[in-house]
């Protein structure tokens, strides 16, 4: 096994891709457009998250108590964060008025972040009493109802932080009232001022409604919903714009695209319950590890899905080895701009030299989560001759090999 | 089951706007405030902005459109002359205006500074708002004329008075004081008010929409990627200096604009019709089932007890009268105010 690189493939690839050129391309210079990128790395870390949740919901079984941690993590993470000096520096952006009072321009985050996140919708009501955002689309429905909750709490968190930098004001409870992650053709946020819409007392995971102002409610039917974001749409003239004119154009959406996903919510979550000795690490660790390698193998167990994966990175015919699970690496961490190396690209291995901190996003264990994963799409995108590990690894530095073995405890 | 109207028939906004159409509200409209100064202020000023600033005295105030090259809207401020050589641009998008004064300032001796976080302003609107600003001001208003600045002092806190406002109302008086008074200035407001039957306005659609919307006045939203001229603001252009844009102005003037900004009513209450003042591309607007405009503004009128609301569609396609379809509503074209 040598460190050979084929003629095709220059040891900077990936480099100089997103944003540089509106395309990323695969090891067999298949391009894929900015555009399909963006939506890309927002599916597919969504797909990783659901295996994520599915572990999580493994590790903490009970419903309510696992909402309950996601929701009090994803409030605790956001509200000091916009509390602190990214709250103006937000509300700069978005243009939040001097004389809004109260928490409702929470919603303008919510709003721009959801078109940044390939969400896209509309906002149907802005006032200091209510807020209403409706969305077409979302990419984390696949995920679980405990996650469209914290996301709730995530944004009552942006929106109380917001609040703290302006004059006291009427405060709005946030609610998710429909979700696509649970089946309705909308995600909808509806929030209300309790002394205006008065509704019962709840607990914080119950940010699912119902509320007062349900007849309200503009509901967009199917046939004029939207499929991309303002920025790509034309009319709209390839830009976002938000009521108080913070304008956006397709450019603005990476980094955003890879950096909020499913997993921005759990793991953090996990690792507080960790901390707390609710969780064990090394069992969590395992159940993270067993879950990811059944949902990569789950990947291409079909036939078809390898040979639409092939058409689809534009592998030549003779290539059936551990290649094609590099090129599938390439092509996610180009759509991430997550910055790697290829060390070897041949039939008998790949080697992939990936930078860890970008890989990480602030999580250490999606690390193992992705190679979990790999490990196990390996199986069924290549063969079960061949398998995918780190080796090796320089500081600060993930070094991923493809090639065959043979493991008789795998 | 939806689409329940958000205005008509909550009474907490009904009371508010009327408050401002029959007797007096009041409520907090603190803006950004730019402070200009500098040997070159005013040349810097009749530049950047369409607006003739040398002639604008001490005390006064005016409003005023900023331009890109292309003759694009990029802001609508209104600038105060607040002392000799000192002027004040009131905004609600700062960064934006800064950006692009810092773009233009070379060659200039101006300075520029933020000084929003040092005021706030306190508006008060409606028939009986020089009897409330007359109730708590240590001067009388009665001689100030409209967009006229004085000083004076309520309850020990120096102010400045002026006269304007963004509601359409003859009477309309901007409070003006250091930021750390706010208590004092809301505790005279509240007291004094309570006789005359004045309200706090608190919701924003009131302040933002609804009042200034029967006025036939714009939010910037409106005005992005327009021209002066297609919505009607040619009033606000000083033809006679150079400014930024003028160039392209002329141009679109001489060929005359492609657009046009109408208003609308709509007899639907619980109507489903997404305006850009939500952000977005607005509505359709629909002509014998071909677009002609979307949709720019949409919110209620209570004077008139209907929708009403803008429509930027394209020049010469409707009148006064005509009807267009909304989402496959009916809506009738109409002047651009609505008092």
């Amino acid at each position: 096994m040598g460190e050979k690189i084929d003629e095709r493939l220059p040891r900077e690839i990936g480099e100089g891709a997103l944003p540089s050129h509106a395309a990323i391309k695969s090891p067999w210079e298949k391009l894929m457009s900015y555009h399909d990128a963006a939506h890309y790395a927002q599916r597919y870390s969504a797909v990783v998250g659901a295996s994520i949740m599915q572990a999580f919901r493994i590790l903490m079984p009970d419903y309510v108590q696992r909402a309950t941690a996601l929701c009090e993590n994803a409030y605790a993470r956001l509200n000091p964060l916009f509390c602190g000096p990214y709250g103006p520096m937000s509300m700069d952006e978005h243009n939040v008025h001097p004389f809004c009072r109260g928490n409702f321009p929470g919603g303008l985050a919510g709003d721009s972040g959801d078109d940044k996140l390939l969400m896209c919708g509309r906002v149907n009501d802005f006032g200091t009493y209510r807020v209403e955002k409706e969305l077409d689309v979302c990419y984390w429905d696949i995920i679980g109802s405990e996650l469209c909750r914290s996301t709730t709490q995530s944004l009552q968190g942006v929106a109380d932080g917001m609040a703290s930098h302006l004059q006291p004001g009427p405060k709005l409870e946030y609610h998710m009232v429909e979700a696509k992650g649970c089946g309705d053709l909308h995600c909808r946020i509806v929030a209300e001022n309790r002394g205006k819409f008065p509704m019962p007392e709840h607990e914080q995971w119950e940010c699912f409604g119902p509320v007062g102002s349900a007849d309200q409610i503009r509901f967009t039917p199917e046939e004029d919903m939207v499929k991309e974001s303002q920025a790509f749409r034309e009319e709209c003239d390839y830009r976002f714009v938000n009521g108080t004119c913070l304008e956006l154009d397709s450019t603005s959406y990476y980094p955003f695209v890879t950096m909020s996903n499913g997993s921005t919510y759990i793991l953090p979550t996990i690792d507080a319950e960790i901390k707390k000795g609710t969780l064990d690490e090394e069992f969590v660790n395992h159940v993270l590890r067993c879950v990811c390698e059944a949902a990569g193998k789950s990947a291409f167990g079909e036939f078809y899905a390898k040979e639409a994966f092939r058409n689809w990175v534009g592998a030549p015919n003779d290539v059936d080895d551990g290649r094609l699970m590099g090129a599938h690496i390439e092509m996610f961490l180009q759509s991430m701009r997550i910055p790697f190396e290829i060390e070897a690209f041949n039939a008998e291995e790949v080697v992939c030299v990936i930078d860890r901190k970008a890989m990480e996003n602030y999580m250490p264990k999606i690390v193992d989560a992705y190679i979990a994963t790999w490990y196990g799409m390996t199986k069924t995108l290549v063969s079960a001759r061949w398998s995918l590990w780190e080796e090796d690894s320089p500081e600060g530095k993930v070094r991923i090999r493809i090639a065959k073995k043979i493991d008789k405890f795998c | 089951m939806f689409n329940r109207n958000v205005y008509k028939y909550d009474d907490m906004k009904r009371r508010e706007h009327m408050a401002v159409r029959r007797t007096v509200g009041w409520y907090l409209f603190t803006h950004q405030l730019l402070e200009v100064t500098g040997k070159d202020a005013v040349p810097f000023l009749d530049k950047v902005f369409t607006g003739d600033i040398a002639n604008l005295k001490v005390g006064r105030d005016r409003y005023t459109l900023m331009l890109d090259e292309q003759a694009q809207i990029i802001g609508d401020v209104i600038i105060m002359h607040i002392d000799e050589g000192r002027y004040w641009i009131s905004t609600l998008f700062l960064t934006k205006l800064t950006a692009w004064l810092d773009a233009h300032k070379e060659g200039f001796d101006v300075a520029y500074e933020n000084v929003t976080a040092r005021y706030h302003m306190y508006a008060v609107q409606g028939p009986k708002s020089r009897e409330l600003v007359d109730a708590i001001a240590q001067d009388r208003v009665d001689n100030l004329k409209f967009f006229g600045i004085m000083d004076t002092v309520i309850d020990g806190v120096p102010v400045k008075i002026n006269r304007a406002g963004f509601t359409g109302e003859e009477f309309g008086y901007e409070i003006y004081f250091a930021a750390d008074q706010i208590g004092k200035i809301e505790a005279q407001l509240k007291e004094k008010g309570a006789p005359l039957g004045a309200v706090e306005v608190t919701e924003f659609q009131i302040m933002a929409w609804t009042l200034p919307t029967e006025a036939g006045y714009y939010y910037m939203r409106d005005l992005m990627h327009t021209d002066p001229i297609e919505v009607g603001l040619e009033y606000a252009i000083d033809w006679d200096k150079d400014f930024i844009g003028k160039s392209a102005l002329q141009s679109i003037k001489d060929a005359g604009p492609a657009r046009e900004m109408v208003g609308f009513t709509m007899d639907e209450d619980d109507a489903r019709v997404n305006a850009k003042d939500l952000g977005g591309p607005g509505t359709r607007v629909m002509l014998d089932g071909h677009e002609i405009g979307r949709v720019s503004k949409f919110n209620y009128s209570f004077l008139n007890e209907k929708n009403v609301g803008y429509l930027l569609v394209r020049k010469g396609t409707v009148k006064k009268g005509d009807h267009v379809a909304i989402n496959d509503y009916d809506a009738i074209v109409t002047e651009k105010k609505f008092i």
